[in-house]
């Protein structure tokens, strides 16, 4: 348990509206290297977990410590070493790929040179050197998302968090997308991923948590290793049950 | 620190130039408000002595009152036509359509009636005058000089022609009351005496601009001194619209969720949005010097009179002050917005009551009085006095501190409000 790079304890979120909590004394570890899949239903609190862990949101109760540093107590700390991939593309699309870069790589600290060394490898790694200078409004969606991972990625990360980053996109820029995760996965990088996509988290994640209501309910350790009578989806719906979520 | 916020200045610089119709919001409109209501506002602004009113005259008389009036009227502030020839009813007409502005009717016994309250006068000062040249005339207290004012003149126009003809017949008794004393104490003297000449008033009345040195003088408030810093003042507060509208996009694409993920501080991205627009509205408040000093002028308007570098320094001083609680405002906006719509609405509507009110459209020292009160209460009537205050005034950067000490606390009680707004959000 030492060698835990993310440590989550009793944590509460409330939302003021809401009748139940959408985190309800929820617990985790995540060790270094890890590549961590959160699974459950709609309404289970997957973005509310990440919208916590990554400094967005503030818990009602609980505790989260990155790398052993309280989040909530030193949070300019914490956000040097993380990487947020948000559900939808968040860039300025009025800029181009390689302002956007500019950008957030000054936010991270990263000089001019830095961003074009490490932003150039980036874009062509993505497949976006082509029209890095063109507005983003221009671009597909597939394109956006590829981007909206590499901006993440631009400061080089300990621990990465994605949230849904394949929603809604074709199947090459999925494929290029697993690709990537998989290659920054395999230099080192703490992953922490949500999606509904049971085979991607099958393919991709050391380990599988499920939640719901707020509580965590289950766990695959080794989702990759999953084959017979039973693979992922199977486990899922034993553990979470059959009936509908809205 | 500084990289960050360069990085935001430069970020949100680069998304305004690519808005034209933001740009054409924030360059163009405040060019074509302040071109279109100087023009507007000129008649009303130009001293009295530049309008020049049109009277028609009736005289009936035909002796000295008649002729004084006409020859005097003529040399002032009016035109006079003579409507010797025009029945009552073609008279009455005349003015009633707004042909004529005034309608000045002098009748048939004005002149004797002079004469005879003149000799009154004299006789109950001096008993042993000649009682035998007044009883010959009849000293009708009811005679009176009529004006008929066009419906559509101003009241101030009304009471500049009602004391014009007061001074005339003023000026025209006292000098009968002079000749009537004179000749009774050449009768009663036996002496022969000069007629006293009425010349200029005794005692002189000169009219001076209450101003320091700086602006020199005859300069008084006039279409241009109004409406270059007026809307000034209305364009760097109407940046809240773009800049309010842009932080709700930023939240709703999610950038905010990505910033709030990365090092710096609220404060500080509010800051550097601050910094960023603030360079706006000083390139703002620089064109509309320009237009006031070399555009208005082919438009036959009075030029911004801006006395030198110190005086331009001042100004860009109170551009920087004004365009801070402007900036600050426009982040509480977008900070309290839900969606741009909300935050189109509650920008532009606030502003244009906030500039109605505070003296942006018309002077706040011709509003009723409640309304004043209420104007007071404006930060853009602050920043217009703040602009008064040297374009006017004269003043100096003493005069300007205690102008400047609410509209930075504005500027600070919005930032706190938008902060606490952002915290209270991610709270949530």
């Amino acid at each position: 348990m030492s060698n835990s790079i993310i440590r989550v304890e009793g944590l509460v979120k409330r939302y003021r509206k809401g009748a139940e909590p959408a985190l309800d004394g929820f617990d985790l570890r995540v060790d270094a290297g890890e590549f961590l899949g959160l699974l459950g239903p709609n309404g289970a609190g997957k973005t509310t977990l990440i919208s916590i862990l990554t400094g967005v949101m503030r818990a009602t109760a609980g505790s989260v410590a990155i790398n052993g540093i309280d989040l909530f107590a030193e949070p300019g700390w914490v956000h040097r070493i993380i990487g947020l991939v948000p559900q939808e593309p968040a860039l300025y699309e009025s800029l181009s790929a390689w302002e956007n870069l500019a950008f957030f790589g000054a936010l991270q600290g990263l000089d001019g040179g830095a961003v074009q060394s490490r932003g150039g490898e980036l874009l062509e790694r993505a497949g976006l050197s082509a029209r890095a200078h063109d507005q983003v409004k221009e671009w597909s969606g597939g394109m956006k998302r590829r981007l909206n991972l590499m901006v993440a990625l631009l400061h080089q990360p300990a621990i990465l968090f994605l949230d849904e980053p394949t929603v809604g996109i074709d199947v090459q820029s999925r494929s290029a997308i697993w690709d990537l995760l998989q290659e920054i996965h395999a230099a080192g990088t703490t992953i922490v991923y949500t999606s509904h996509h049971l085979e991607e988290a099958e393919r991709l994640c050391s380990r599988v948590v499920i939640m719901d209501h707020g509580r965590f309910v289950g766990e695959v350790a080794d989702p990759r290793a999953l084959t017979g009578h039973e693979r992922l989806e199977e486990a899922f719906l034993r553990i979470t049950g059959k009936a509908l979520r809205d | 620190m500084l990289q960050r916020l360069r990085a935001h200045i430069t970020k949100e610089l680069l998304l305004l130039l690519r808005d034209r119709a933001g740009l054409a919001l924030l360059f163009l409109m405040p060019l074509a408000l302040v071109m279109i209501m100087a023009v507007v506002q000129d008649a009303p602004f130009r001293d009295f002595s530049e309008h020049r009113i049109k009277v028609l005259l009736l005289d009936h008389d035909g002796g000295p009152v008649g002729n004084r009036l006409r020859d005097r009227l003529d040399s002032s502030s009016f035109i006079v036509t003579d409507a010797r020839g025009l029945s009552s009813e073609a008279f009455r007409d005349a003015v009633r359509r707004g042909d004529q502005q005034v309608g000045i009717i002098v009748p048939r016994d004005a002149s004797a009636a002079l004469e005879s309250r003149s000799m009154l006068a004299i006789m109950e000062l001096i008993p042993m005058a000649p009682l035998d040249s007044i009883s010959q005339r009849s000293p009708a207290d009811s005679t009176a000089i009529t004006l008929l004012i066009d419906p559509t003149v101003k009241h101030a126009f009304r009471q500049l022609v009602q004391a014009s003809v007061s001074a005339i017949i003023n000026e025209l008794s006292a000098e009968r009351l002079l000749e009537v004393m004179r000749t009774n104490l050449e009768s009663a003297t036996g002496n022969s005496m000069p007629r006293i000449a009425m010349g200029d008033p005794f005692i002189a009345v000169r009219q001076e601009i209450a101003a320091g040195e700086l602006i020199g003088v005859g300069v008084a408030q006039d279409s241009t001194q109004h409406n270059v810093p007026a809307w000034t003042v209305f364009a760097m507060f109407f940046t809240v619209v773009l800049l309010g509208g842009n932080l709700v996009k930023e939240r709703q694409s999610g950038c905010m969720v990505r910033l709030l993920t990365m090092p710096g501080a609220t404060a500080e991205r509010i800051a550097s949005r601050i910094m960023a627009y603030l360079l706006v509205c000083l390139l703002q408040a620089i064109l509309m010097g320009i237009v006031g000093r070399w555009v208005l002028p082919m438009l036959g308007l009075p030029p911004l009179w801006i006395a030198g570098p110190h005086m331009l320094a001042l100004l860009l001083m109170i551009s920087g002050v004004v365009a801070l609680a402007a900036t600050s405002f426009g982040v509480l906006v977008g900070a309290l917005s839900r969606s741009q719509q909300q935050s189109a609405v509650l920008g532009s509507t606030c502003v244009v009551i906030l500039s109605a009110i505070g003296g942006i459209w018309v002077p706040l020292y011709i509003m009723p009085a409640g309304m004043q009160a209420v104007g007071r209460l404006s930060p853009l009537h602050w920043s217009m006095e703040a602009y008064n205050a040297v374009l006017l005034r004269g003043g100096g950067i003493s005069d300007l501190l205690p102008l400047f000490l609410p509209l930075v606390l504005f500027a600070a009680v919005c930032i706190g409000l938008a902060i606490v707004s952002e915290r209270i959000a991610s709270s949530r």
